[in-house]
């Protein structure tokens, strides 16, 4: 195995980047440090869409459209989880998710 | 081992190491603040990946929107919900250990499937030219292998993501003042 980064390089990388994501998302309390560890996830996704692309077939683009998609999603689902944070923080005064429980059964 | 390779190498190990240390801080820092900057640090990476693996323009659109757009958001909703003044109450250490088993389960399981996975390049035909261009006539390309559809579907997902954010963020404001407009009316 060479240290020249190749394809298995690449993918590893952002797989390393989304068990990062992965250990934020269950471990945080606040409902903004998940947010940012999803954040980390979609980053890592659209690395790995960019690295097939690349290595797979260079001569199409549609792994990069898609991480352009991946970008918008990502930007509206940001701001609807802030104005969520925010209407939350007015009623509740904490971000905390083990406090949400309003919609418990 | 020429000179550009050898750049290439340096790079990705480089911003491979920078990203992993700015995603750790990003979920394990205790100040919520710290967590964003971390955040910001790792997307820079990410622009820094794209511009090695010769998208550029993807590079442009990662700092535009995600380090200038989501992480100044997100920023705000620190902001506005004060949680940076708030540290993070540390989680139980067995929500810990078992938040660190599942992201280790899933990196030595992926990384497994991928070594034993052979992957074969579909084409060595190479990138096109002006990957801007390409892209844009690839957006608005009405044939079979276009993406006008999507595109719209998306554009229409910001629009309503954006109404929703200001209904949702208003209408608290609202129920909160009712008592007061109801004193007003009587």
């Amino acid at each position: 195995m060479s240290w020249y980064p190749g394809f298995l390089h690449w993918l590893v990388l952002s797989t390393i980047l989304f068990s990062i994501g992965i250990y934020g998302v269950l471990s945080r309390k606040s409902a903004l440090g998940v947010l940012i560890a999803i954040e980390l996830m979609l980053n890592s996704t659209a690395i790995n869409f960019i690295v097939f692309n690349r290595f797979i077939s260079p001569a199409a683009l549609d792994g990069a459209l898609m991480v352009i998609f991946i970008i918008a999603v990502a930007a509206a689902e940001a701001v609807v989880a802030m104005a969520i944070f925010v209407a939350i923080f007015r009623s509740r005064k904490t971000v905390d998710v083990s406090q949400f429980d309003t919609m418990k059964g | 081992m020429s000179a550009g390779d050898f750049a290439y190498t340096l790079s990705f190990y480089f911003f491979g190491v920078v990203a992993v240390i700015a995603a750790l801080a990003a979920v394990s820092s205790d100040r919520i603040l710290r967590a964003a900057v971390g955040l910001a640090v790792t997307l820079v990476c990410g622009a820094a990946f794209y511009i090695l693996l010769n998208y550029d323009f993807i590079a442009a659109i990662q700092i535009l929107v995600y380090v200038g757009g989501i992480v100044v958001l997100i920023v705000y909703a620190i902001m506005l919900t004060s949680s940076s003044e708030l540290v993070e109450s540390h989680p139980g250490s067995f929500r810990k250990a078992l938040a660190i088993l599942a992201a280790i389960l899933f990196l030595v399981f992926s990384v497994t499937a991928l070594i034993k996975t052979n992957f074969s390049a579909e084409s060595s035909a190479p990138p096109p030219d002006e990957i801007a261009r390409a892209l844009g006539r690839m957006i608005l390309d009405t044939g079979s292998s276009g993406y006008v559809l999507p595109f719209e579907i998306i554009s229409l997902l910001l629009l309503a993501a954006v109404i929703g954010a200001m209904v949702i963020a208003r209408a608290y404001r609202l129920q909160s003042t009712g008592s007061e407009k109801g004193k007003r009316g009587a």
